[in-house]
């Protein structure tokens, strides 16, 4: 019975260090591609202050830390402007269709880094 | 008599011709390689990026397709005088370029220019794309699908506008091959498998992407 509880906590112990590592792998993959795409705009602490944004620059960036801005928006409000472009949300073209470039898993876990640079939840819908 | 000796004397210096294209060439490659090029760029092909973070190990942009890419007379000139054709260093969105890029003489310039128009690309079709004014071009370029929003381009006037990020536009049609931009609009993937600039195939239409193509290569 003892060697059953010692094995059965063993198992629990290498279970928990896999879900850790995958979680981590996630987060590690989310940011990865925050910082390729999204930062030349938005800036790689995601303030909106990307090397694209001179003073020619027509529109602000959002910025993603603003948790009071960002709670207003649905996580499927994100995924169409981010999938379809700003257009399509009433935005500006600057955000431009990342659709055919980017996966769905991948903008999910986009949304997922949003919502860490924000620390807030998003409105439903 | 005379004629017959004519026609070998033509094909005699028709082969010296093609000889001595094919010596610059090599000989393109061999500075290439002495000058260590090889360490920031590689020339042969396909593509070999599996991942964003292959994309960001390189130092330098891929070269194995630079003969379709870019325009002879523009990279002989370039090699000896580069340059930045970005604002930022290649891959970071933090550093500035600091125009280090090292220069070739006016020979190995010549050489190596040869040797990079060799490396062809079968996807970039010939006689496509002529430079000239599309006004629906522009249209998209500016306002649709704004890739000024990373990309630098000048006016008419000659100001100098543009995001940081991508390449400069600025000189562009002296620089690039019309039907690159357009094979490089209509399959990038093929050419750089992990770039930070978004598909527009599949969102604009064909035509679209060749309008775009002819205002790219018609900016000054």
């Amino acid at each position: 019975m003892k060697k059953m509880i010692k094995i059965s906590l063993l198992a629990a112990v290498f279970g928990l260090a896999w879900l850790v590592n995958t979680e981590t792998a996630k987060a590690a993959g989310a940011e990865e591609t925050f910082k390729f795409y999204c930062a030349q705009c938005h800036g790689l602490e995601g303030k909106g202050k990307g090397p694209n944004v001179t003073k020619d620059f027509p529109v602000t960036p959002r910025d993603f830390t603003n948790a009071k801005e960002m709670s207003k928006l649905s996580d499927n409000y994100i995924r169409g402007i981010v999938m379809d472009g700003g257009p399509s949300q009433s935005k500006s073209p600057l955000m431009p269709p990342w659709g055919k470039t980017i996966s769905d898993a991948d903008v999910n876990g986009l949304i997922k880094h949003l919502r860490g640079l924000c620390k807030c939840q998003g409105k439903a819908g | 008599m005379r004629l017959i000796l004519s026609t070998f004397a033509a094909i005699g210096l028709l082969g010296f011709v093609a000889g001595a294209a094919h010596a610059d060439a090599g000989a393109g490659k061999a500075a290439f390689e002495a000058q260590k090029c090889t360490g920031c760029h590689y020339t042969d092909g396909p593509a070999k990026e599996k991942s964003i973070a292959d994309q960001l190990a390189k130092k330098g942009p891929e070269l194995w397709y630079a003969g379709s890419k870019f325009q002879a007379a523009w990279l002989k000139g370039w090699l000896q005088d580069p340059k930045p054709i970005r604002h930022l260093a290649y891959n970071s969105l933090t550093k500035k370029n600091a125009g280090d890029h090292p220069k070739l003489s006016g020979g190995d310039a010549a050489n190596v220019a040869d040797f990079l128009m060799s490396k062809t690309s079968s996807e970039v079709k010939v006689g496509v794309i002529k430079p000239k004014r599309s006004l629906k071009g522009k249209k998209i370029f500016t306002k649709k699908m704004p890739c000024t929003g990373c990309h630098q381009s000048a006016s008419k006037k000659g100001k100098v506008t543009g995001g940081f990020s991508g390449p400069t536009l600025v000189g562009v049609g002296k620089r690039l091959n019309p039907d690159w931009i357009y094979a490089y609009l209509k399959n990038p993937t093929h050419f750089k498998p992990f770039k930070a600039m978004p598909t527009f195939a599949g969102i604009l239409k064909d035509k679209d992407l060749k309008n775009v193509a002819k205002h790219v290569s018609n900016l000054k």
